[in-house]
């Protein structure tokens, strides 16, 4: 019977482009049959076939039986073609595997080297578990080759199976020893790449090789193999430091000689990872001169990076952001060319540069470049959000009421100044390629970079924090990605612990808050969404220091409020209730009829905006509802409770607050009602400073406290979730206490609800009385306790601790009253920066960007 | 360590492909798009020739029609995986004398043993141009 060979099925699939599908179905079809053919002949070229059809995406696997029986054949094409087939289709799991095994012994015994080295081919790469173990033996056996062909192939195969195999590996390592004495340069390499991809997982056992290795360096002079050794220093001398001080001479002669650019790269690479550079011996440059060794390397790179080859730039760049970590003032003076190199086309190379550059900000240089970056995010930025004509951003030192239209980095490097009205289009100054600076990739990446180069070690670079505020603003449009999170905690961070500038952040905020659109666009898609609740709060905290604006109330209920989360709504719900009352203090200073006047309208007012803002599907006639009146807050509660408990909560409170001051002001009189100048003092009797995120855990749990005893009885768990176990810090004290009861207890949360009603069934129902001290009130289904209901998902600082009333109220407040003298951190722009607040008598678990504790 | 190699066409279609790390036959579909839209949209003046990739990186080389992909860790030296894959494309060359895609295409197994005999398990086993080229001479001559 004609069969088609493996050339006859290419031209054809090639000659029907058109019915392609239907003429390889054929063809599967016909291979189907070839293949269980007893010629060995024909089973192999359908073996082929199979193949190459495996690469144009059809799974062969059904045939393995049949690619194992074409891998015993004797003949040496067809095995090959067996072997091929194999490493090609099989993976771990096919079951075939095992057939193999014999086979395999069989052909890494022969007496033909060819089929050897077919079989150790394959063996590489199909090996697994078990074939390891049942071949590495056999394997072994074969490194002692005449053949040196062989030996090299044995080795690295050897390194495949003990990768499956880790027992091997004691056997393996002696025999890798021998192997670097080896006489045929390819083996000694094949051992060498061995060694280096053993000793970068365990670099220890490889140590003794060091004097081999060594020699070897010194002595040869094939570069892949230089390159090789010299990367496996690297995975050593970590460990052993003497070992940089012996590797110095030779590097360093490498260095000044090589003329190969790859070797060149891997010797300083090495130097610098493997802190060769470290070593205090001068080495002599190319003209002669003693200089560091550190120096050196610099020099070098600068050839690197500042070459047009671009692949030699990503490397010189790569390796610079090393250098960087250990000699910073090396890389400083590269400052121009790492900036120039912001500006290239690869995308990889300005990822790299930027990493350098973020490494490099100084004081005097973080301005600069921060405005280079952000530049670069204007100048491309399809995507930015455009402030409103009465919004938009302010450079420092501006008035509140300018009007503004949108950022523009001028090119002079003044922050922000911005034209009137239109868009004015930014000119692209021969800077990049539009396409690098889109990839949101960058873009994240680049404001993660300013971020950080602001924000490092606590603010140590900053000179003016306004600007970095107004900054922090500016992204909030032109970042183009979602950088919200991040911008959100940010702008609380510095807000929080730099009292200096929280006037001007105040400021910030409630320009962005007036920022109707930037509102509306944050409601619809939550875009920005975090960072306008960051605004809130913030406005709301320190609306103080800012003359009292009655309309700031009503600005932080948006007409669309409903439609953010309700921890956010929580957030303008409460900051609205701080302004609203900070005003009433205000106010209640120079109070007149007109004031009282003002007052009133402006109480109704926030009422009527208060329940627009939170039901607005209910119109106009739940706010008549919420109309001054006797039992107004009666009505806000049925309605608010409606809304998530944060909300109502703070619903409530804001609706009996407003309640009291209507009362208050029914009749004018002549001086402002004690509690309108009162209702502030609410707010303001703590200071809240940042805590770090660790404290919760150092408070001591007083002697004797049993939170999980059970008080009453458990009640029935209806809901589907499983209740979260106790955070473990609290494990300890009770660990000798109720032991048996909080094992059943674990066991009680890993079985999940079922079975925990079950028990409770088994033990006489929820219903009745009991007084054995068995799990929680977590442990019971009911009401959640209060320790565990999210509250504190606001990364807004420490808002809720204050605010939320917690059963171990003695502990924390506790805490609270303890006021601790925030030490100054060493900050040019003479600002306080606060450091986290914590227990005393111990140390505060530095967080990056933590001043000195607070002691 | 190599991870896997991939030769491409331009239109995506894989000629060679050698997976040197276990990877499922779903994960190698979608590997191998991802690494064609990758590679294939850079620009061969202006940028280099690696690309970072997952927690990996690409370097690829092409070559009229087709690009040669290697995938490394992060920790391998670039510059000697490029010269590598031009060793690689020389041995082809003197083999088949003027080697073009459709050679690669009907002799596909002779390109699997010649990338066998210059990378095993995802090291560089041999660097010598003759040495390969011998080698391969002696396998066509079992044939």
């Amino acid at each position: 019977m004609f069969e088609k060979s493996l050339t006859d099925l290419i031209q054809g699939l090639r000659a029907n482009k058109r019915n392609e599908a239907e003429y390889i179905r054929r063809s599967l079809e016909e291979v189907q049959g070839e293949v269980q053919q007893s010629d060995m002949h024909c089973k192999s070229a359908a073996v082929d076939k199979l193949n190459y059809l495996h690469m144009l995406g059809y799974d062969m696997n059904w045939a393995s039986f049949n690619v194992v029986e074409v891998m015993a054949s004797p003949r040496f094409g067809e095995k090959r073609a067996g072997y091929l087939a194999a490493t090609q289709s099989f993976h771990q799991e096919t079951d075939v595997l095992m057939l193999t095994t014999n086979l395999i012994r069989k052909d890494l015994a022969s007496a033909n080297a060819m089929e050897v080295s077919v079989a150790l081919d394959g063996l590489a790469q199909i090996a697994t578990a078990e074939l390891a173990a049942d071949l590495f033996d056999d394997a072994l056996a074969v490194l002692d080759h005449s053949r040196p062909y062989i030996r090299k192939k044995a080795v690295v195969c050897l390194y495949r199976l003990a990768l499956k195999h880790p027992e091997g590996l004691h056997a393996l390592v002696p025999q890798l020893k021998e192997r670097l004495d080896d006489p045929d340069p390819s083996v000694v390499s094949a051992a060498v790449s061995v060694v280096c991809e053993l000793a970068r997982t365990n670099p220890h056992n490889y140590l003794p090789l060091a004097p081999k290795l060594y020699h070897l360096l010194t002595t040869l002079t094939n570069n892949w193999i230089l390159i090789k050794i010299v990367n496996l220093f690297a995975s050593l001398t970590p460990i052993e430091p003497r070992l940089a001080r012996k590797l110095h001479g030779p590097l360093s002669r490498l260095v000044c000689t090589t003329n190969a650019m790859s070797l060149l790269y891997e010797c300083v690479h090495t130097a610098i990872v493997g802190d060769v550079i470290g070593v205090p011996l001068p080495v002599a440059d190319s003209i002669g001169r003693e200089i560091d060794f550190a120096e050196l390397c610099a020099q070098k790179l600068e050839l690197f990076y500042e070459s047009r080859d671009h692949n030699l730039r990503y490397v010189g760049l790569v390796t610079l952001a090393r250098l960087q970590e250990k000699r910073p003032e090396l890389v400083a003076g590269h400052y121009e060319t790492v900036l120039a190199c912001l500006d290239d086309p690869d995308l990889s190379i300005r990822m790299r540069a930027l990493d350098v550059v973020s490494g490099m900000a100084t004081r005097r240089t973080l301005v600069a470049t921060v405005k280079r970056l952000m530049s670069q995010l204007v100048l491309s930025n399809a995507a930015a959000l455009q402030p409103a004509a009465p919004g938009g951003v302010l450079g420092p030192g501006q008035q509140a009421d300018a009007c503004v239209g949108l950022p523009q980095t001028d090119a002079s490097g003044t922050s922000l100044v911005s034209a009137q009205g239109a868009l004015v289009p930014s000119n692209k100054a021969g800077a990049a390629g539009p396409d690098a600076a889109d990839n949101p990739e960058y873009r994240l990446a680049v404001v993660e970079a300013i971020v950080g180069m602001c924000s490092r070690q606590s603010y140590e670079n900053m000179t003016d924090f306004e600007w970095y505020v107004a900054t922090l603003a500016d992204l909030v449009y032109t970042a183009g990605v979602d950088v919200d999170r991040l911008l959100s905690e940010r702008l609380l961070d510095v807000t929080v612990r730099v009292r200096q500038v929280r006037r001007f952040s105040t400021q910030m905020s409630r320009r962005l808050l007036s920022d109707s659109r930037l509102v509306s666009r944050a409601a619809a898609g939550g875009a920005n969404a975090m960072t306008l609740a960051a605004a809130a709060y913030i406005l709301g905290e320190y609306c103080s220091l800012l003359p009292a604006d009655p309309d700031d109330a009503a600005l932080l209920l948006p007409a669309n409020l409903a439609a953010f989360t309700d921890e956010q709504q929580a957030t303008f719900v409460q900051a609205s209730m701080k302004t609203y009352t900070n005003w009433l203090r205000d106010v209640a200073g120079y109070w007149s009829a007109d004031i009282w006047e003002q007052v009133r309208s402006v109480t109704s007012s926030i009422q009527r905006t208060l329940s627009q803002a939170l039901f607005p599907s209910e119109g106009a006639s739940s706010g008549d509802a919420l109309e001054a009146g006797p039992d107004a807050a009666g009505d806000v509660a049925e309605s608010a409770a409606r809304l998530p408990l944060q909300v109502s909560s703070r619903l409530r409170q804001f609706a009996e607050a407003i309640e009291v001051v209507s009362v208050a002001t029914s009749n004018p009189g002549d001086s402002a009602p004690p509690v309108c100048a009162e209702l502030h003092s609410l707010f303001t009797v703590y200071e809240l400073n940042p805590v770090s995120a660790a404290a919760q855990g150092k408070v001591p749990v007083p002697e004797g406290l049993e939170l999980d005893s059970f008080i009453g009885i458990p009640i029935p768990d209806t809901s589907l979730k499983v209740i979260p176990p106790p955070p473990p810090q609290q494990q300890q004290p009770r660990s000798t206490a109720a032991a048996e009861s909080s094992h059943t207890r674990g066991s009680r949360y890993s079985k999940g609800t079922g079975e925990h009603m079950e028990r409770r069934d088994r033990e006489g129902g929820p219903f009745y009385l009991r007084d054995d001290a068995h799990g929680g009130p977590r442990a019971r289904g009911g009401p959640p306790d209060v320790d565990d209901i999210p509250v504190v998902a606001l990364e807004l600082g420490s808002e809720p601790k204050s605010e939320q009333p917690r059963p171990h109220k003695e502990r924390k407040s506790k805490k609270h009253r303890k006021r601790k003298p925030r030490s100054p951190s060493p900050a040019p722009a003479a600002v306080d920066i606060a450091g986290d607040e914590d227990m005393p008598g111990i140390p505060t678990e530095a967080q990056p960007g933590t001043g000195p504790a607070a002691l | 360590m190599i991870r896997f190699i991939l030769v491409q066409n331009r239109q995506g279609k894989t000629r060679l492909e050698k997976w040197y790390s276990s990877y499922a036959e779903q994960e190698r579909q979608k590997l191998k798009a991802e690494v064609h839209r990758t590679v294939a949209s850079r620009d061969q003046k202006h940028q280099s020739n690696f690309v970072e990739f997952h927690n990996h990186r690409i370097v690829y080389r092409r070559y009229a029609g087709l690009f040669f992909c290697f995938c490394i860790d992060t920790n391998d030296n670039e510059l000697s995986m490029l010269e590598a894959i031009h060793l690689f494309v020389e041995v082809l060359d003197a083999y088949h004398g003027n080697v073009c895609e459709l050679d690669l295409v009907f002799n596909f197994y002779w390109v699997y043993a010649a990338l066998d005999e210059m990378f095993l398990a995802g090291e560089i086993q041999e660097t010598s141009r003759s040495v390969i080229l011998s080698r391969m001479d002696q396998l066509g001559n079992l044939e």
